[in-house]
Order: C-alpha cells, then sequence, then structure tokens
C-alpha cells in the first residue's frame, strides 16, 4: 500500500541519460507553417506577382517620375486617346491623362484598401469575437444578435446606403469618398462574419485546461485574452484573412464603378472602368486595361491566399 | 485557530443547473498547516476538485461559494475581489492539474510559460524570467534545462510536462501548493517519480502541499494528514496512520478493503463497494453513504451525522463509531 522506497531510491540512483542531441530542433507552429507556405510553388509564384504589385503601388510618386515623366492627374486634350506608344506607353484617356500613371495610382487605391480594411475587420471581428467567446453570458448574447443583423443585411446595399451619406462630417473630422475613409467603411459592414469565426473558436480554447491553469498563476482576464487567447485563435483569423483582400479589392472595384467610391480626378481602377465604359466600342483597351488589373490583383490575391490558408489552418495539416 | 496557514470552515460549494442544485461541496471543513502535506481522498464527484477549485477561487460558471469560510493567513479569501486573487493565485498558492499534455499552452516555449508567474508577480522581465525558468527545470529534475527551455511543449513527455508544471508553480514560492491529481495520467513509474519530486519540494522548499488523489496508496507514502470525501462532504479525518489502521468511517474503511493485496488467496474477487456513488442533486436522506453501507443503523437513514471527534486524533462523521463501535470488531 506504501510506496516502495527501494523502488524510487532505484529510479532515483540510475542516471538518466540522453543520447547526442534531442532530434530535429524545436519547430514552432509558424516556422512550421511558413516553411508549407513557401513550398507552394505556385502559391508563392502569385504571392510574388503581389508584393510586386504593392511595391509599385507604393512607390508610385517615384514611378510617375521617373518612369513615366506624367503626373496622373495632368490633363492634355490635344492628346486624348493616344495609342500605346513611347511618350505614353499604355496611351492616353479622353482627357489626354496618361493610362499607365493611372493604372499605379489606381493600384494604391485597390491594394491599400484590400490590405488596410482586412487590417481593420480582423481588429475589430478578432476583438468582439475573443471577448464575447471569453466573457459569454449577455455580453456574449448582445454582441452575436448584432452579428446576425449585421450579416443579414446585404453587404452591397450596407456600403451603398453608408457611402450615399458621404461626405459626411463627424465632430472634427469629414468621412469622405477617400480610400482611407473607404477602408473603415467596408470594414465595419464586413468584420461580422470573422466575429463569429473567433467567438467560436474562442469557445473551445478557452475550456481547454491550460486557460485554467493560467488562471491559477494569476493572469488576469485581459492577459489571458491577450497572450494565451489570441495566438491560439489567430490561424482561424489568418484563414479569414486570406480569401479576405480578393474579396475587398472586388467590393470597393464595385463602389467605384457605381460611383460611390473614390472620387475623379483621383483615379482608381474602378472608376477608370466608369469612365471608359463610353468609349468602349471607341477605346477598348481602356476597358481592358484596368479590368485586366482587378482580375489580375484578385486572382493573386486569392491563389496566394488559398497557399496561406493551406499552410496555416491546423485543420487542414 | 489562527495558527492554521490555510483553514477552510463550512465550506458550501453549489451549481445551479436545469435539474436542480448540484451540492458538489456540502459543508467542508479542513485546515492546513505551513509545512505540511494534506492528502484530500475520495472517488470521482466526492467534491475534492471543487474544494480546492473553491479555494482557489477558480470555479467555472454556474459553479459558486455558497456559504462559508476560506481563511488564508486569517484573510477569508471566499471574499476577497478578483484583483486580489490575482495576486495571491501562482504567488501564494500555485497549483497544478491532472493532466500535464493539456495543461501547457501549445503556442510557447516552455521556458517562457514556466518562468510566466514571475512576470506576473516579481516584475521580471522575459530575458530574466526566462532564465530563471531554466534554473527552476534544472532543479524540479529536468535534464538539459537550457535546450529543454527553448522547446514546445508537445516536445516533452507527460512525466517531463509535469515536472515542468511544478517548476512553473515552485518558481515564486509559493506558500501552499495544491496537486490535483498530478499522477493521475501518467504511468507508474512516472507517477513515483512526480511523487517523489513533490515530496522533494515540499521537504526542500517548506511548501505546505495539498494532494488530491484517488490513490489510498499516494496518500500512505506522502501525506501526514488525510481527508476523506464522501458526497461533498467530509467522512473522516485524522492523521495519516491513524485512518489507516483503524478507520473511523464505514466509507474509509471500505476503501481501505477494496485495494487488492499481493497476498490475497488466489480466486478471491476483489471487494468493491457495492452500489454507486450517489446523485447530487438528490442526495440520499440522513448519512449519503447508508444506502451503500454495510454498518447502517436506523438512525443513519433519518439524520446525516456531523463530523465529530472520534478516538484520540480522528474526526468522523458517523452515528456508529461516535456511538464507541470499532468497526473491524463489527466486521468480524
Amino acid at each position: 500500500m506504501a510506496i516502495d522506497q527501494t523502488a524510487i531510491a532505484q529510479l532515483e540512483s540510475t542516471p538518466v541519460t540522453y543520447e547526442g542531441s534531442l532530434g530535429r530542433p524545436a519547430q514552432s507552429y509558424w516556422s512550421e507553417s511558413w516553411e508549407r507556405l513557401r513550398g507552394s510553388r505556385f502559391g508563392m509564384f502569385f504571392g510574388a506577382i503581389l508584393v510586386l504589385m504593392a511595391l509599385i503601388a507604393i512607390t508610385a510618386p517615384l514611378f510617375a517620375t521617373f518612369v513615366t515623366h506624367i503626373q496622373p492627374t495632368s490633363v492634355n486634350l490635344a492628346n486624348s486617346f493616344a495609342p500605346f506608344g513611347r511618350a505614353h506607353l499604355l496611351g492616353t484617356d479622353e482627357l489626354g491623362r496618361d493610362t499607365l500613371t493611372r493604372l499605379v495610382y489606381g493600384a494604391r487605391v485597390s491594394l491599400g484598401v484590400g490590405f488596410l480594411t482586412v487590417a481593420i475587420y480582423l481588429l475589430i471581428g478578432g476583438t468582439v469575437g475573443i471577448s464575447a467567446g471569453f466573457y459569454g453570458g449577455l455580453f456574449d448574447d448582445l454582441l452575436m444578435r448584432f452579428v446576425d443583423v449585421l450579416l443579414a443585411v446585404p453587404t452591397i446595399y450596407l456600403l451603398i446606403m453608408i457611402a450615399s451619406m458621404l461626405p459626411l462630417p463627424i465632430g472634427p473630422v469629414t468621412i469622405r469618398h477617400d480610400a482611407f475613409s473607404l477602408s473603415f467603411i467596408i470594414a465595419i459592414t464586413v468584420w461580422g462574419a470573422v466575429a463569429r469565426l473567433v467567438r467560436g473558436e474562442t469557445l473551445t480554447v478557452k475550456n481547454r485546461d491550460f486557460i485554467l491553469a493560467t488562471r491559477s498563476i494569476g493572469a488576469s482576464n485581459f492577459r489571458i485574452m491577450g497572450r494565451h487567447l489570441l495566438p491560439n485563435v489567430l490561424p482561424v483569423m489568418i484563414v479569414a484573412a486570406s480569401l479576405g483582400v480578393g474579396q475587398i479589392i472586388l467590393l470597393e472595384a464595385a463602389l467605384d464603378f457605381i460611383g460611390l467610391g473614390v472620387q475623379p480626378p483621383t483615379p482608381s481602377w474602378g472608376n477608370m472602368l466608369l469612365n471608359a465604359q463610353s468609349y468602349f466600342y471607341h477605346s477598348t483597351w481602356l476597358v481592358v486595361l484596368p479590368g485586366v488589373c482587378i482580375v489580375l490583383a484578385v486572382l493573386s490575391a486569392n491563389i496566394f491566399g488559398n497557399a496561406v490558408r493551406d499552410a496555416f489552418d491546423p485543420r487542414l495539416k | 485557530m489562527a495558527a492554521h496557514l490555510l483553514e477552510v470552515d463550512d465550506l458550501h460549494t453549489v451549481f445551479p443547473t436545469k435539474d436542480g442544485v448540484v451540492k458538489a461541496v456540502d459543508g467542508v471543513s479542513f485546515y492546513l498547516d505551513a509545512g505540511e502535506t494534506l492528502g484530500i481522498v475520495g472517488e470521482s464527484g466526492s467534491g475534492k476538485s471543487v474544494t480546492v477549485l473553491s479555494v482557489m477561487r477558480l470555479l467555472q460558471r454556474p459553479g459558486r461559494i455558497a456559504r462559508g469560510k476560506i481563511l488564508y493567513k486569517g484573510r477569508d479569501l471566499t471574499k476577497a475581489s478578483e484583483p486580489e486573487m490575482q495576486e495571491i493565485r501562482g504567488e501564494e498558492i500555485a497549483m497544478i492539474f491532472q493532466d500535464p499534455m493539456t495543461s501547457m499552452n501549445p503556442v510557447f516555449k516552455t521556458g517562457w510559460q514556466v518562468g510566466e508567474p514571475l512576470r506576473l508577480h516579481k516584475n521580471f522581465d522575459a530575458k530574466r524570467a526566462f532564465k530563471e525558468a531554466i534554473s527552476y527545470l534544472q532543479r524540479v529534475g529536468i535534464p538539459e534545462p537550457e535546450k529543454r527551455a527553448e522547446q514546445y511543449p508537445h516536445e516533452f513527455s507527460g512525466g517531463m510536462r509535469q515536472r515542468a508544471m511544478i517548476a512553473m508553480g515552485l518558481s515564486t514560492g509559493p506558500n501552499i501548493l495544491i496537486a490535483d491529481e498530478p499522477t493521475t495520467a501518467l504511468d507508474v513509474t512516472i507517477q513515483a517519480q512526480i511523487l517523489e519530486l513533490l515530496r522533494k519540494v515540499n521537504h526542500d522548499f517548506g511548501t505546505a502541499t495539498i494532494l488530491i488523489t484517488h490513490n489510498l496508496g499516494v496518500v500512505a507514502g506522502m501525506c501526514e494528514r488525510v481527508v476523506v470525501m464522501y458526497a461533498g462532504k467530509v467522512a473522516e479525518q485524522g492523521p495519516t496512520e491513524a485512518v489507516f489502521a483503524n478507520p473511523k468511517h464505514p466509507y474509509t474503511w471500505s476503501l481501505l478493503r477494496s485495494i487488492p493485496r499481493l497476498d490475497a488467496v488466489e480466486h478471491e474477487p476483489l471487494r468493491a463497494i457495492e452500489g454507486l456513488p450517489p446523485d447530487l442533486i438528490n442526495l440520499p436522506t440522513g448519512c449519503a453513504f447508508h444506502p451503500r453501507c454495510p454498518f447502517r443503523v436506523d438512525r443513519c437513514v433519518k439524520e446525516a451525522p456531523p463530523l465529530e471527534p472520534v478516538g484520540e486524533t480522528q474526526l468522523a462523521a458517523c452515528w456508529v463509531t461516535q456511538a464507541g463501535k470499532d468497526l473491524n470488531e463489527v466486521a468480524s
């Protein structure tokens, strides 16, 4: 009945030895996932295209100064509908504005809105999802019913409604049709799905023993949510974000196209498309070029997003 | 009375559910002195874990403490605020859990986790906490602690993880270490090592230990005093030796008799306790153990016995022994 003391003494006196090193080096979820992502050539190729487009977009002013030698809004009526050529590599539009320069500046809007929106909705959805899941009860019920309502209204109508109220002065700031405001507006209409996903994951993680163990060492609720729950729900957030960028680029282009997005003369792929539709038979290139840009950006974002999802989704391992 | 490090007095913990109120802990009292090792034994659902979770104020909803006092250094923890409890948890009272495979956060390096109490309570920066964690990993017998600290929990075996959990619990130098079935999920040889480590910790650091287990052998080898719980109540408590030699409650008596013996006659059936543990929503009338008790008298069905001194050093809640009868004699 009593513990056999001699057996313990024997165990104690037997030195524990390990041969050589401890196997392969420690690998975290992150390094493992990153390696898987790098292994996906197709995904990495389109990821590279996305990065290249983003780089050109970020350096658009330099591009305008050193490559096309013209500003996106400079008008030259004498040279409208110019064909592809040395002075204007991709021609000009009805006001003689350089198409290539405008496409490069348009990339700023599309990609900027795409990434910024996803970042904002991850922040909102993540915060709401984690806190609703963690606290539960009435707090959870209220937030989730709000999300249900949000998800019940078609996003495009919600967007049109908000966008048509612009410019909207709120206190000292006025919300206008610029890329920055559009990101916020799109984000607040689409964060619901992420919040739901994160909440669900939080519910399963918070009941795991290590959360109780973390509470037992005196961690506060905020610390548990920020340091312990967040890293564990981050994979679902990454998966949710992976296909988000492409979707948002399309949504933003659609808003531009119906005239509620970025306003001329600031170029965006969507409003270039809107502008060009009057000249479809006359100058097909003006329609094709922004269209190709949108397709290429969305396609790259989606294929790369798929690769990210495959690499980071713990359930797909 | 004020001399006790921890004193639990008439603790009632309830879980209101759809089907009724579950009285998980129903009037439990015990104490723990500095430096001693106390065993709490009982079968599944007897309220052992809920008792210590109440002490830590870590009950999951809808569980709550309905009544009673938990005095730690004379201060009533049932009245402490959540921020006050956060100061006590990990710093004054540390806890290790049953399943070391799930008690560690899979996304962090072991050294980071073991050092977390130091960052929380001692204002250590990350680097210093990590270093200190390595030294504690060494002290709990983890070989190559520098390498091990850099590894993730999934690279640890169960026994090593439990050692790491003990290191984590010890790092802040708590006064009480609560071990909730620390060896249940481990295999037998590792169990012995972990228990020996807990014994060493108790000895070297002077940390008072509450060891929750359903293994009587563990209690016999480790604990100075033992509390036997049944259906949310204390059935019996006293010095381990006295309780084992001369149980004063039929439940303890039955438990001790049910242990398989090496010197048993061949083909002799194992002696299980008849019947099933009681339903905690509808407890039997009188003594909760009476439907399974071989010593039952009429009074047991009607009245619940209080926990009273029986013999010189023990307390028992049983009408039979309180009337001065010896269970071993009655049985034979």
